[in-house]
C-alpha cells in the first residue's frame, strides 16, 4: 500500500470513530431533516432549493468542528512529529486528512440524497437543480474542508482553528457586502470572492466553469498554503 | 553514518544551533549533553528530519537531509521526548501502521511486528489500547516504533525523563544492546546518564559545539562539562 493509502486509512478510521463525527452527522442529519419536511409540507412544491441554502449555512457552521482537530490535536498530542519524520511527503499528509474529512461530509451528503429520492418516488422534480445543488455543496464542502485544513495546521489549539475557520468562511459568504462602498474595478474582486454568490447559480440548474473553477481554485490554494505551513520548519 | 558539516539553525532572529560539524561512526552511541537550551532537541530534529538545517550539510547513511530527505529519514529511527503515540491505537496496530509508513512491505509487517515486540518485551500488551499503557511499556512502545522499520540510525530525545529507576536502568541495558548494530545519537541534561550510556559525548551549549570526548579517555564528565561550561 502507498503511503497515501496508509495515511488515509488511519485518517478516515479517526474520521468515521471519532464522537465528533457521530454528533456533527447527528445536528447535520437532523436539522436537514427538519427543514426538507417543513419545506415540503409548506410549500408542496418538488425541489430542494430551500434545503441546499440550508446545508449551505449548516456546512459553514459545521465543517469547522470537523477539520479544527486534523493537524491541531496531533501537534499538541506531539504524533505530527512521528508523521513528519517518516519517509512521506508533506502533501500526502495533508491530502490524506483533507480527503478523510471530505468523505465525512460527502457522506452527510449522501444520507442527504433521501430527500431527493422521496421527491422522486412522490413527485417529478426538475433533476438539474437538484443535480446542481448536490455538486455545489460537494465544491463548496471541499473549498471549506481544505482552509479548515489549512488553520488546523497553524496551531495547536483547536478552538482556535475552529474559531478562525468559521470567521473566515463567514468573511467568505459575506465578501460581496462590501462592493457597495469600493469604486470600480475593485468592487468586482469582492463581487468574485463571495462564497454564496457562486453557489446560488447551481442551486438553480445552472453550472458556470467560473463557479467551479472558484471552488476548485480555492480548495488548491488552501491544500497548498497547508502543504508549505508544513514543510516550513 | 551520519554526518554535519557547518550545521546551523535559525529561527526567525533566534540562533538555536550554530555550526556544528560532527560525525558519528556506524554502530556508535553519541550523547548530546547540554544544559536546557543549548540545542541539543533542535539538533536532534535536524537529524530526524523534522527540521530542516538554515546552512550546513548532514548526510544519513550517505543521503543529504535537505536533497534527499526521504531516504535519509527512511533510515532514521525517531523517539521524541514525551513519547507521543496515538492512545486511541493498539500497541499492534500503532507498529503496524508506523511499519507501513516507513516502507516495510505488507506481507514483511506483522513479522516485523512480532519482531521488534519481542526484542523490546511489549509482546504481551500487544492487543492493549495505548492509553492503557504504563509510562514503562508506553516507553518501551516508543522505542519499539522507532525501531520496526529496521533503521540504521536510532534518534533518542531525553530517553529517561521521567522514568523511575528501574526503568532507567532498564533504558539504559536496551541503549547499550544496541550498540554495535545501530548506532544511535542520544540527548540528555543528566552527567550520570549519558557517563554509563554512551561511546562518546558531545557537550553543547547555547546552540555551538564545545567538545566531543571518548568516555573511555573522559574519567570524570562532571569535571569537563563544569570547566566547559
Amino acid at each position: 500500500m502507498s503511503a497515501l493509502g496508509v495515511l488515509l486509512r488511519k485518517e478516515l478510521h479517526a474520521a468515521f470513530t471519532s464522537p465528533v463525527a457521530w454528533a456533527v452527522s447527528g445536528v447535520f442529519l437532523l436539522v436537514a431533516g427538519y427543514t426538507f419536511s417543513l419545506s415540503l409540507f409548506m410549500s408542496k412544491v418538488a425541489n430542494l432549493t430551500y434545503v441546499f441554502h440550508q446545508v449551505y449555512i449548516l456546512l459553514v457552521l459545521l465543517v469547522p468542528v470537523i477539520t479544527m482537530r486534523s493537524f491541531a490535536e496531533e501537534r499538541k498530542a506531539g504524533t505530527l512529529e512521528l508523521l513528519l519524520t517518516a519517509p512521506v511527503r508533506e502533501i500526502w499528509v495533508v491530502l490524506a486528512k483533507y480527503l478523510s474529512c471530505l468523505a465525512l461530509v460527502a457522506v452527510m451528503l449522501l444520507a442527504s440524497t433521501s430527500y431527493a429520492a422521496v421527491l422522486a418516488l412522490y413527485g417529478e422534480p426538475d433533476l438539474a437543480p437538484i443535480a446542481g445543488g448536490y455538486l455545489a455543496l460537494l465544491l463548496l464542502a471541499s473549498l471549506l474542508v481544505g482552509v479548515g485544513t489549512l488553520w488546523s495546521s497553524v496551531t495547536e489549539n483547536q478552538v482556535v482553528a475552529a474559531s478562525a475557520s468559521l470567521g473566515t468562511f463567514l468573511m467568505l459568504w459575506f465578501a460581496d457586502s462590501v462592493a457597495y462602498i469600493l469604486p470600480a474595478p475593485v468592487d468586482l474582486f469582492f463581487v468574485n470572492l463571495s462564497l454564496l454568490g457562486h453557489f446560488a447559480p447551481f442551486v438553480s440548474g445552472s453550472v458556470f466553469l467560473s463557479d467551479v473553477g472558484y471552488y476548485l481554485t480555492g480548495t488548491l490554494l488552501a491544500l497548498f498554503l497547508t502543504t508549505r505551513a508544513l514543510a516550513d520548519r | 553514518m551520519v554526518e554535519l558539516r557547518k550545521v546551523t539553525k535559525r529561527y526567525g532572529p533566534h540562533l538555536a544551533v550554530r555550526d556544528v560539524t560532527l560525525s558519528v561512526a556506524e554502530g556508535e552511541v553519541l550523547g548530546l549533553l547540554g544544559p536546557n537550551g543549548s540545542g541539543k532537541t533542535t539538533l536532534l530534529r535536524m537529524l530526524t528530519g523534522a527540521h530542516t538545517p538554515t546552512s550546513g550539510q548532514l548526510t544519513v547513511a550517505g543521503f543529504d537531509s535537505v536533497r534527499q530527505p526521504l531516504e535519509a529519514r527512511r533510515r532514521v529511527g525517531y523517539v521524541p521526548e514525551s513519547h507521543p503515540l496515538y492512545d486511541h491505537m493498539r500497541v499492534r496496530e500503532l507498529l503496524s501502521f508506523m511499519a507501513a509508513l516507513r516502507g516495510v512491505e505488507r506481507r514483511a509487517i506483522p513479522g516485523a511486528v512480532g519482531e521488534v515486540a519481542e526484542s523490546l518485551a511489549v509482546k504481551d500488551v500487544l492487543e492493549v489500547p495505548i492509553r492503557h499503557l504504563s509510562r514503562g511499556y508506553r516507553q518501551r512502545v516508543a522505542i519499539a516504533q522507532a525501531l520496526v522499520h529496521r533503521p540504521p540510525v536510532l534518534v533518542l530525545d531525553e530517553p529517561t525523563n521521567g522514568l523511575d529507576p528501574r526503568q532507567i536502568i532498564e533504558t539504559r541495558n536496551l541503549i547499550r544492546g544496541l550498540a554495535g548494530r545501530c548506532t544511535v545519537i542520544m540527548s540528555s541534561h543528566i552527567l550520570s546518564e549519558i557517563a554509563r550510556t554512551v561511546d562518546r559525548v558531545a557537550i553543547l551549549l547555547r546552540g555551538g559545539l564545545l567538545t566531543v570526548r571518548s568516555m573511555a579517555e573522559t574519567p570524570d564528565l562532571e569535571a569537563l562539562f563544569l570547566s566547559l561550561a
